[in-house]
């Protein structure tokens, strides 16, 4: 009998799994002993870091979005269906359509979402660059300000040691913000205060999730006039006073509020009733070297959805990936896996419109801090403008 | 009255102590100089357009061949499982969407390519 494997989210993790496993398993389909179907939301795959950048009008948008039908290797089934229902007993998921999907393998892949309302006032008061919608907001915003302050703030998930989407991203996008105030002349007149929580994953009091990171953040944002404060968890926004306040009971005003809200996973995952994360967070019990979500020996999870510590980044999709197709294609092969993951992440921060510092870290190692340059910053471009779309694509 | 002044150096430094004689002794340090220097100018001169508009004909150069590779893979497994078609076989064959799809593509690359001549 064919074997079904069904990948449910055409976001990264779904999109280089799919074309992984396809390449994996070619002399399988070429028999015809093996099926692959994605199913995916949204007919479109939009490179997620690209908001980043439509924040600081440094892009549209549009370059950051394509068909995700020509992503995939054509072995790959293809279809525009929402998963509603999964069915862990059967094997199967189900669709918004009523269609049903059955499957042998199952793959979870689709993502997180922000979710600004679960801080009482941030949706009205607040700004976030975490989607296209949110970033074109913003970049109207950036580019009117005249004087006052930009207040950056940063929630985690309440389930312990779990990483908000990026964890790099709200110190990337201070910088670029601290760069793009500067060309547009504006920056004496702006005061640009980044704060972080007292709880951030292993760092208390910090400025960053990781502790070497954080120890070198402080004289970094002094060189660059950027006030930086601890030990502030945003609990409640005033919209009306514009007025952030955190849960150690502090108050900072603001003109404008960039955020890094709350996020969960998708509201298919969350209701799925497989996750144990506090608070209706959904995240997927993971097992940190299979990959395998714990106590389902046929569904994998990857990407941003899994309840592990490291980053929720494309930089560690790239590595989760392959552990995943290998898994499978070893499990029809020979019963048993063959892979594991070592929580490894690489990428390169954008640190300021034009400075880019590769990092790497996995279980064991944090980031070890290294200066950014001109030079990594051409790569981190040419990784968002076209690298990308091979990696998707399962070609590097 | 002179005094000798002792250096320490770790073992990692006489390593390359030794290896950056060799290549001056040989001449061969000009040249590298010169390559560094090379390669340090050309990022101060390379700008970000220059890199997105590089990185988009390499972009376009992969879309490509993975269009390709993946069409050609297919033909492949279609002919080894069917037999040569006739004449009757390729009309019905010129029936299936996806076969249109590709062909209406392909003569509009063809006109496409009519275009620049
Ligand atoms: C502003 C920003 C900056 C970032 N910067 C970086 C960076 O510098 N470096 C880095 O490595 N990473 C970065 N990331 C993170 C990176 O984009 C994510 O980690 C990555 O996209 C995660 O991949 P994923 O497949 O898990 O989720 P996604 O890419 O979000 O894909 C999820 C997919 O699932 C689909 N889906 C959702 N629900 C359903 C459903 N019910 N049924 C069917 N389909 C569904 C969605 O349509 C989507 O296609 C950044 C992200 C953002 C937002």
């Amino acid at each position: 009998m064919k074997k079904k494997i069904l990948i449910v989210g055409g976001g990264t993790a779904g999109t280089m799994t799919a074309n992984n496993l396809a390449k994996k398993l070619m002399p399988e389909i070429d028999r015809d002993e093996v099926e692959i179907t994605l199913i995916s939301d949204s007919k479109y795959h939009y490179y997620k870091p690209g908001a980043m950048y439509v924040a600081f009008g440094k892009s549209e948008g549009y370059e950051f979005v394509r068909d995700q039908r020509a992503l995939l290797m054509s072995e790959i089934n293809f279809e525009v269906e929402k998963a509603t229902q999964i069915n862990t007993k059967s094997n199967f998921v189900k669709a918004q359509s009523g269609k049903k999907f059955e499957y042998d393998f199952l793959v979870l892949a689709t993502g997180c979402e922000v979710a600004p309302d679960r801080i009482p006032g941030l949706s009205e008061a607040g700004d976030w660059f975490y989607t296209y919608e949110g970033a074109t907001k913003l970049a109207k915003k950036f580019h009117d300000i005249k004087r006052g302050r930009i207040l950056v703030t940063v929630n985690f998930p309440k389930t312990p040691n779990i990483p908000h989407q990026c964890g790099i991203a709200p110190v990337e996008t201070t910088m670029m913000l601290h760069d793009f105030l500067t060309e547009r002349g504006v920056r004496d007149d702006i005061e640009i205060v980044y704060t972080y929580p007292t709880v951030a994953q292993a760092v208390t009091n910090g400025l960053f999730m990781q502790e070497p990171t954080s120890n070198v953040l402080p004289s970094i944002f002094d060189s660059l006039g950027i006030k930086h404060q601890s030990g502030f968890t945003l609990s409640k926004v005033d919209p009306k006073k514009k007025v952030a306040i955190s849960a150690e009971g502090e108050e900072i005003e603001f003109d404008i509020l960039m955020s890094t809200p709350p996020f969960t996973a998708t509201k298919f995952i969350r209701e799925s009733g497989i996750s144990e994360a506090l608070d209706d967070e959904g995240w997927l019990p993971t097992d940190k070297q299979t990959l395998k979500v714990k106590g389902l020996d046929n569904v994998y999870t990857l990407g941003d959805t899994v309840d592990l510590p490291v980053s929720k980044a494309g930089g560690t999709v790239h590595n989760q990936t392959d552990v995943v197709a290998d898994n499978i294609a070893s499990e029809l092969r020979h019963g048993y896996t063959s892979e594991s993951y070592d929580g490894l992440v690489i990428a390169i921060a954008q640190m300021g419109l034009s400075c880019g510092m590769p990092l790497w870290y996995n279980y064991d190692k944090d980031v070890a801090p290294t200066p950014c340059s001109k030079l990594g910053s051409f790569v981190r471009k040419g990784f968002n403008k076209g690298i990308y779309w091979a990696a998707a694509r399962g070609m590097v | 009255m002179s005094e000798k002044v002792e250096v320490l150096k770790t073992k990692e430094m006489q390593e390359l102590e030794a290896k950056m004689t060799m290549l001056i002794q040989t001449g061969r340090i000009d040249n590298l100089i010169d390559l560094m220097a090379l390669v340090s100018d050309n990022i101060e001169m390379t700008t970000s357009p220059m890199v997105e508009k590089m990185i988009g004909t390499v972009d376009n150069l992969a879309t490509a061949g993975f269009i390709t590779e993946n069409a050609v893979r297919y033909a492949k497994r279609e002919s080894t499982k069917n037999e040569v078609p006739s004449l009757f076989g390729i009309l019905k064959l010129m029936g299936d969407k996806d076969t249109r799809k590709g062909l209406s593509f392909m003569l509009n690359l063809t006109k496409g390519i009519g275009k620049q001549l």
